[in-house]
């Protein structure tokens, strides 16, 4: 080769597209490949070569690998701003397709699919189909893959070709290349669909299991993820798979380890053998924590695995605390990752190792890192009674120092001490008054005058110390007003003296008169009605004693911790959060199925819809629009109802007596989130799904009996919820012997029971047995099954009803990813959910529909949407009698929109 | 899967980008700069950005090597060890093709880097990044840059420093490469490179010591033949006991206990329980034959002892000694020592001993540390620093604990703390007359010293 490649970067004085034209039409075979390594250095450049299309197309019939790859790689390019002039490459892939040197054939096969221009589509079946049962195994895998890309552009075609039956031969393949890539391929199809496309059988399993010891390194990431959506039948076979999978522990690519770890993980709920289960504990302990001696990119990545994991399986790691100690050169966002996993760790038996780590972390220079650790001891203290008075002591050393963001964390965290453990360390308070004055940041602000105020009868000069604060009381954040209020209160109710009189006076009128803050003048008003009225009944009320907090900071929701360990080894795993609240693909290619269109219960339903179930629960597709409402926010925001409340509330209602179980079961057909995994509920698990069907609710249940014992006598209660849900009739669930399921469809009345408040969707269940314990689960209401098949308005009396409401009316959100591709499509499915069309105008490039829709009471939604089609971004405008619900709205809507 | 694969240099500039879905739009690569250059957490001030984030539902995935950035992007719920991985694997296949990874390496390059990146990854799935398999596909011809100034890459490039045995043309060789004689040189490196982190408590006692190794091997033998290597004999893996290891010398030859190791994939384990050898045929390129890791006790090289204490009015005196404790024929170099010093110091003034060489001490005013680096220090022997220093004001009395501690960096050639050790390399080939070059190779290297104060 001569000279540099980086000279073709150059340009010239001539015009270079011309140039490079007549390079490109050379006599020359050597001139013509510097030609096109010049187009497509150009290229990469992001300058526009695109007119030389049919000149570089014309280097595509060579017998020249290099050049010939050179010209497909612009191919693939430009062919979809070139539709026409790219039919002109069609000829020579087919030929290509068919060369007697495999390389030839693959990269052929796999250009085609590059090309996503649908005249091209057509001619690549007939290649595709041959490729797929190539002789040699690089065309095989590369047709494997191919059948992916087709898919995508076109997943009908696959289906009408036969080919998804191609790629599952293929997993029988000899070659383990060809096997990974079908299972890839696969994986991602039924991914996208709504069928049942890629079922792991037991029979598949096995032999997945015996081509994974000769599959290379990726090929073992892409079997093990498709297996882990596997549900062994009972702890035997479990136990089976685990060994297979143990080796995979020792690989040495972390991928390889995480995706095992993942896999045993899964078994290991239905292993009953605490034996077994402890023995497997020991084995994983050592891999993963080698994990932590890669780049350090891995290693946080496998730190926010583990940090997952030890809140399952705590002991896993309990004796390897001090692999998790900072080095000194980690990168930050691994150090602060190893900080939360110590506290994690953290026991009566290792806290003095710990805090001497701690104690050294806040004397480092990274500001985030010190307050972080200056929070741990904290947290430590907090969580392990004996060892707070330790952690106590390392904090006071912290103080003396001095450092002042230091200072203003510990007493932070201090306040959190006294919260937990009331009237036992008031002795450092005097310490802490030493540093008043260097407080300038709120949270420490407001955490020291709280203090004051809780423990003021022990203060002396309480009085001085809080007067100090009052004179810049307008210019303080609210957080500090707020707590400035209270103290000066509670100091007021302990010492009715003149000194705190004079202050209650100041500061009420600053916090009332003076101030735009409407939490911060109600309160005021609160206390000083109190005050003025009944002084006794203001000190039960601001001196009530305080529930003891516990340390929940770091600690995540049971359902979306089951959800998050499921996903151990996906990007899910590493921001903590389920993958429907990130994952947003913008093309979608998918014939779903609405509810409405569920096949109704044939007989052959029992053993379907408990495999639809298992995969269901692990693609992302499936749960964007079923999992419950907790498992979906990261903040816990309705957090679980006490137990006894719930139970009180269910027997104390009289409309609807617990519904005893006597008729057989209908089975039922979609894939149903779960709402109460097996491992909760002792081997029984429940999916739900509120459904609507020929105008009326019901509630679609999943019974799948994981336990050992039969059970029996089933029966459901609902909690008050903001529709008044209740069940209309029994349930009907036969016995359900060990291993077996069964569905129903439960019909369901409206406003029978009804809470107050604003509205929310959340759903409290409890379903009770003969054998088990009532089980109480949450799920959610989804708005869309409430649309009524009435809700279409006439034109004109949408545009009556729209200038007849307010604009407090009117609500408004944006919905960044979600994208319209096609209107017709889209029009069919909102219609399907009984959201009607009414009109639709342009305005500027963007495309403005209206839509009407109502629920039941007749409370009607009339709906706006802008957005320009095929363009990330919608913003929606509802106006209705009931704007509370919008929230509601807004979410069904996303449903709809995402499907 | 993933969607685009790029690598910008350290300034941004996009020198590689490959889209394989189509899925992410295209201003990904400025997305992603603008958010990793910039990165800001809870409104905190500027942080190092995590090497997996999301931006507006796209996920970016990076990690740096040879100061470049190694990037993909995706849409769905993947393995990030996987995508981590692959980056890694992807920087270590390029490597191997060009000989040197940089931005003029690369951009030289491109139409191979691309020919490389189509093989390795069709519609987002990893196909192969084996060397050896890439092979067979790879057409274009590498093409060298100046090896001279580049930094080099990879654990093997610490041999290229200093040492004179050698060879350093070897290691920028690419895997494809012609030697300019037309006959390739018949040579194979095994190279044991340990990291060790120890951290002392300001006793002088060892709070945590850890090894992590990894035998690196690079392959230029031609026919591939198997090849045999055996470790200790004595070598256990999985610790049973706790506190029961004995100390042991880290030059003897007893008994090595593994916390945990792990094999590449070409190794195959047939009679490693028994007699503890490796069977492998060396892939092309460079790899890792086995990684492990070790916290059974071991001798650390260097023992650090540092002093603060006030020295009259706004004054204090810094003493650091570093005591070598190994073997005298065995040099360590590129030493550097550094400590925090408190924040009001203003100025330092240092003495080293007399008759040093090689060494210098300076007080980095902006990050307020001082620095110590030596050239070489020789096994046994003892340095010593001596600091004076001058603050702005008061101290608050505790002047060592707004001190410190002391971090060391350090390479030792042809040492190392596990006594893990190569007890043969054996080539499985007949002829008599063969006999290649074989490289056996320790180096030991400071990961996180630390000594507290």
């Amino acid at each position: 080769m001569s000279g540099h490649d980086s000279k073709y970067f150059s340009t010239t004085k001539k015009g270079e597209i011309p140039e490079l034209k007549e390079e490109l039409n050379s006599q020359y075979k050597d001139k013509r490949k510097d030609a096109v390594k010049k187009v497509i250095a150009a290229m990469t450049v992001g300058k526009d070569v695109s007119s030389l299309f049919t000149d570089v197309v014309n280097c595509m019939q060579t017998e020249n690998l290099e050049l010939k790859k050179l010209v497909y790689l612009y191919l693939i390019n430009y062919a979809k701003s070139q539709p026409d002039l790219a039919i002109l490459a069609v000829n020579t892939f087919v030929k290509d397709s068919q060369d007697p040197n495999p390389l030839i054939r693959a990269l052929a096969v796999r250009t085609m699919g590059c090309i996503r221009v649908d005249k091209i589509t057509e001619y690549l079946c007939d290649p595709l189909q041959r490729c797929l049962k190539d002789d040699d195994p690089y065309v095989r895998k590369t047709a494997a893959i191919c059948v992916a890309k087709l898919y995508d552009i076109n997943a009908e075609l696959v289906e009408d070709r036969g080919f998804l039956e191609s790629l599952k031969d293929l997993i029988s393949d000899n070659n383990p290349m060809v096997v990974a890539n079908a299972v890839a391929a696969l994986a991602e199809i039924q991914e996208n669909s709504s069928r049942p496309i890629f079922e792991i059988t037991s029979h598949t399993l096995s032999k997945l299991l015996t081509a994974l010891n000769e599959c290379t390194e990726w090929g073992q990431v892409f079997i093990l993820d498709a297996l882990s959506k596997y549900k062994a039948a009972d702890a035997r076979e479990a136990e089976n798979i685990v060994e297979r999978v143990t080796p995979r522990l020792q690989h040495a690519n972390c991928a390889v380890v995480l995706s095992a770890v993942k896999m045993i993980l899964q078994q290991m709920e239905l292993i009953t053998s605490t034996d077994v289960v402890r023995n497997l504990c020991k084995k994983m302990a050592p891999p993963l924590v080698t994990l932590l001696s890669a780049e350090p990119e891995i290693q946080y990545v496998a730190l926010r695995n583990i940090n997952l994991i030890v809140q399952r399986r705590p002991t896993i790691l309990a004796h390897e605390i001090k692999v998790f100690f900072c080095k000194y050169n980690d990168p930050i966002y691994v150090k602060m990752e190893k900080l939360e996993i110590m506290i994690k760790l953290a026991s009566d038996r290792n806290i003095d190792q710990v805090l001497l780590e701690f104690k050294e972390y806040a004397t480092e220079v990274d500001v985030d890192f010190v307050r972080k650790a200056v929070r741990a001891i904290g947290r430590c203290a907090i969580k392990l009674e004996r060892a707070a008075e330790r952690c106590i002591s390392v904090l006071l050393e912290l103080i003396k120092i001095k450092v002042n963001y230091v200072v203003q964390e510990a007493i932070i965290v201090i306040k959190d001490i006294f919260r937990r453990y009331p009237n036992t360390y008031e002795s450092i308070i005097a310490t802490l008054c030493e540093s008043l004055d260097t407080l300038d940041e709120p949270e420490a602000k407001a955490s020291m005058i709280w203090i004051i105020g809780e423990y003021a009868e022990r203060i002396d000069n309480a009085d001085e110390l809080l007067e100090s604060f009052l004179e810049s009381f307008p210019e303080e954040p609210s957080q500090v007003q707020l707590q400035l209020l209270t103290a000066t209160v509670k100091l007021f109710l302990k010492k009715p003296t003149e000194g705190p009189q004079q202050m209650i006076q100041v500061v009420l009128n600053n916090a009332t008169i003076e101030t735009d803050n409407p939490d911060l003048r109600d309160r005021a008003y609160i206390y000083w009605r109190l005050l003025s009225t009944d002084p006794e009944a203001a000190k039960d009320v601001v001196l009530a004693e305080k529930p003891v907090i516990t340390d929940d900071s770091n600690q995540l929701d049971p359902s979306l911790l089951d959800e998050l360990l499921a996903n151990i080894a996906t990007l899910s795993s590493v921001y903590h959060k389920p993958p429907d609240a990130f994952v947003t693909r913008v093309k979608t290619t998918v014939q779903r199925t609405e509810d409405d269109d569920y096949p109704d219960g044939s007989e052959s339903g029992y053993a379907e819809s408990s495999s639809h179930v298992a995969d269901g629960v692990t693609s992302p597709q499936a749960s964007s629009s079923s999992v419950p409402a907790a498992a979906r926010q990261a903040d816990p925001a309705p957090a679980p109802a006490p137990v006894p409340d719930l139970l009180g509330d269910l027997i104390g209602l009289d409309n609807s007596a617990i519904v005893p179980v006597d008729q057989p079961s209908e089975p039922a057909g979609p894939p149903l989130p779960v709402v109460l995994p097996a491992s909760t509920g002792q081997g029984l698990q429940i999916s739900a799904q509120l459904t609507r069907r020929d105008g009326q609710i019901f509630y679609s249940l999943l019974f799948e009996n994981n336990s050992q014992v039969a059970l029996d006598g089933f029966m459901i209660q609902f909690n008050k919820n903001s529709f008044g849900l209740a069940a209309a009739g029994p349930l009907q669930v036969p016995q359900l012997q060990p291993g077996a399921s069964a569905g129903t469809l439960l019909p369901m009345v409206l406003f029978q029971n009804l809470s107050t408040g604003p509205p929310n969707s959340l759903l409290q269940v409890a379903v009770k047995n003969n054998q088990q314990p009532v089980w109480y689960f949450n799920d959610k209401i989804p708005l869309i099954a409430f649309f009524t098949e009435d809700g279409k308005m006439e034109r004109t009396s949408f545009l009556e009803t729209w200038r007849s409401l307010p604009d407090s009316n009117e609500v408004s959100k944006d919905f960044p990813g979600a994208v319209v591709s096609n209107v017709e499509m889209t029009l069919d499915r909102m219609a399907a959910s009984n959201l009607f069309f009414i009109a639709k105008r342009k305005h500027a490039n963007q495309d403005v529909f209206y839509f009407s829709a109502a629920i039941p009471r007749g409370v009607p939604f009339l709906i706006e949407l802008t957005l320009v089609v095929g363009v990330p971004g919608v913003k929606c405008a509802i106006k209705t009698p009931s704007p509370e619900m919008a929230p509601l709205f807004f979410e069904a809507l996303e449903t709809i929109l995402k499907i | 899967m993933i969607s685009q694969f790029f690598v910008l240099s350290q300034r941004g500039d996009n020198i590689v980008f490959r889209d394989y879905r189509g899925e992410v739009q295209k201003g990904s690569t400025e997305t992603f700069f603008r958010k990793v250059k910039f990165w800001r957490e809870d409104g905190q001030e500027e942080a190092q950005a995590p090497p997996v984030f999301n931006v507006d539902g796209v996920n970016y995935f990076h990690v740096k090597v040879a100061g470049l950035l190694f990037v993909a992007t995706t849409r769905v719920n993947v393995s990030p060890s996987l995508v981590l991985e692959l980056l890694q694997r992807i920087a270590r296949v390029i490597k191997d093709y060009l000989g040197v990874l940089s931005e003029d390496s690369l951009r030289k390059n491109f139409v191979l880097v691309y020919e490389l990146l189509d093989e390795v990854i069709d519609f987002g799935y990893v196909q192969t990044t084996s060397t050896e398999v890439l092979k067979s596909y790879i057409f274009n011809e590498p093409i060298a840059v100046d090896t001279a100034r580049l930094p080099p890459l990879g654990p093997a490039a610490i041999f290229m420093q200093g040492s004179k045995r050698m060879p350093g043309t070897a290691v920028t060789k690419s895997v494809i490469a012609n030697e300019p004689a037309g006959r390739k040189r018949e040579e194979i490196f095994v190279d044991i490179i340990e990291k060790i982190s120890v951290t002392f408590s300001s006793s002088g006692y060892i709070l945590t010591s850890e090894i992590d190794g990894t035998i690196q091997m690079k392959s230029y033998l031609s026919g591939n033949p198997e090849i045999r290597v055996a470790l200790n004999e004595e070598m256990s893996i999985g610790r049973g006991g706790r506190s029961l290891y004995d100390y042991r010398n880290s030059s003897g030859s007893g008994a090595v206990i593994l916390d945990d190791c792990n094999f590449h994939e070409s190794v195959r384990l047939d009679s490693f329980d028994m007699d503890r050898t490796l069977t492998l045929v060396p892939p092309d390129g460079e790899f890792p034959v086995m990684n492990y890791r070790m916290t059974q006790e071991f001798r650390p090289p260097f023992r650090v002892n540092a002093l603060i204490e006030e020295a009259g009015n706004l004054k204090a005196e810094v003493i650091i000694k570093v005591r070598a404790e190994f073997s005298s024929s065995i040099t360590a170099n590129t030493i550097v020592v550094q400590m925090p010093l408190p924040k009001y110091t203003t100025r330092a003034t240092f003495e080293l001993e007399p008759g040093a060489v090689g060494q210098i001490a300076d007080f980095r005013e902006v990050s307020k540390k001082l620095e110590w680096s030596l050239k070489k220090i020789v096994g046994g022997s003892e340095n010593t620093l001596r600091a004076k220093l001058t603050f702005s004001q008061e101290s608050h009395g505790n002047i060592t604990k707004e001190s410190g501690p002391v971090s060391m960096t350090f390479t030792i050639p042809m040492y190392n703390a596990s006594g893990l050790q190569v007890k043969y390399l054996q080539i499985a080939k007949k002829s008599s007359s063969y006999n290649p070059y074989r490289w056996v190779r320790y180096v030991t290297q400071a990961n996180s010293y630390v000594a507290r104060m």
